[in-house]
């Protein structure tokens, strides 16, 4: 059962020295901070390294955090730069993914579904699938902006850019975002939207 | 960048300007082709919100916690260095060097004559003798004592690198 008390109630205990108070608020924004690794990593072993890493360091900084932004914003701006720091580990620059080649695979994928394999699958699969398929900073936007009930001025703190910017960059994702599903389901796409 | 498409996912995000949202609500009810597209991307916008977050593995939270534990950082810098016990244990010190100072000095007898110090200690007060105290069972079992806990200390001090190098 998760802890009722608030975000910044729970630090507090943590800095008094309540571990387990540190262990619910793992518990509450672990879900998130896992899905933001999955955008960056594509791996489920690697999305929890990162992951892992997110809140080890989170601990680490905790004192530091002074509660002027929201601590979801903090949080997030770790787990991006700890997966962008990842990226860059792996040698895998978000700038230098030929997109077309990034989704040879998911084409051969996507030829294995029939249309009985079509209508049996839930639209969010289709959803999640078109997300995977995204670019890890377009996959960020979209998923900090939907889900993590961020402000276009919080993404920007998180992602250490403009508002104006991101503002850009969520138009453009969502446009690829479209793409990918109408690419995905070709003519189930006009049933999904 | 399609700009009826963007006007409307700002309409629809709610971050345009009072006028430009008058303009677009009358365009929607009024242009076939607006409220189209309109619709379009309002469901799509519905259908992004239904996405699903991924879920990490079962002992993930415990995975965390044994990290933090393992590396030893049972409390945030914050917590653990406690100012007040750090300024008491200065003021002990402090007091006992400035008493036996002042006990010492009291005590001290100089003559000018010779270069002559004589301490007097209290009465039934006597130093022990050295050579006695290393002979003794006692300072032997400290000392082994002494050795065992420091081969201690220094194991779980290499434990812990070889952990932090790990991770």
């Amino acid at each position: 059962m998760q802890s009722k008390l608030s975000d910044i109630e729970l630090i507090e205990q943590t800095l008094a020295g309540n571990q387990s108070a540190y262990a619910d608020l793992v518990k509450r924004h672990q879900r998130f901070v896992f899905t933001l690794s999955m955008r960056f990593s594509k791996s489920r072993e690697d999305a929890e390294e990162i992951a892992q890493d997110c809140f080890v360091k989170a601990f680490r900084a905790l004192a530091s955090y002074n509660a002027q932004a929201k601590f979801s914003t903090w949080l997030y701006t770790i787990v991006y730069n700890t997966a962008m720091t990842f990226l860059r580990k792996k040698r895998v620059a978000t700038e230098s993914i030929d997109e077309e080649g990034a989704f040879i695979q998911v084409e051969n994928h996507e030829s294995a579904y029939d249309a009985d394999n079509v209508e049996n699958k839930s639209r969010s699969f289709y959803l999640n699938q078109a997300i995977e398929q995204l670019l890890p900073d377009d996959a960020t936007i979209i998923t900090l902006f939907y889900k993590g009930e961020q402000s276009l001025e919080e993404i920007a703190q998180t992602l250490g850019m403009e508002t104006n910017t991101v503002k850009v960059k969520l138009f453009r994702a969502r446009q690829r975002l479209k793409d990918k599903l109408e690419r995905n389901l070709k003519h189930e796409v006009k049933e999904l939207i | 960048m399609n700009p009826i498409e963007e006007k409307l996912w700002n309409y629809i995000d709610g971050t345009c300007s009072p006028t430009e949202q008058a303009t677009i609500t009358l365009l929607i009810e009024q242009d076939e082709a607006y409220r189209a597209k309109y619709q379009e991307l309002l469901q799509l916008n519905q259908e992004f919100a239904t996405m699903e977050l991924d879920e990490p593995s079962m002992g993930f939270t415990y995975k965390v916690m044994e990290t933090i534990r393992t590396e030893n950082a049972r409390q945030p810098l914050k917590a653990a260095i406690n100012p007040r016990i750090i300024w008491g244990i200065s003021i002990f010190f402090a007091i006992s060097i400035i008493a036996l100072l002042v006990f010492t000095i009291a005590n001290i007898h100089v003559t000018l004559s010779a270069v002559d110090v004589k301490i007097n200690l209290p009465a039934g007060f006597r130093l022990p003798k050295m050579g006695n105290i290393s002979s003794s069972q006692v300072f032997k079992w400290f000392l082994v004592f002494d050795v065992v806990l420091a081969l201690f200390l220094a194991d779980s001090y290499l434990r812990r690198k070889k952990t932090a190098k790990q991770l």
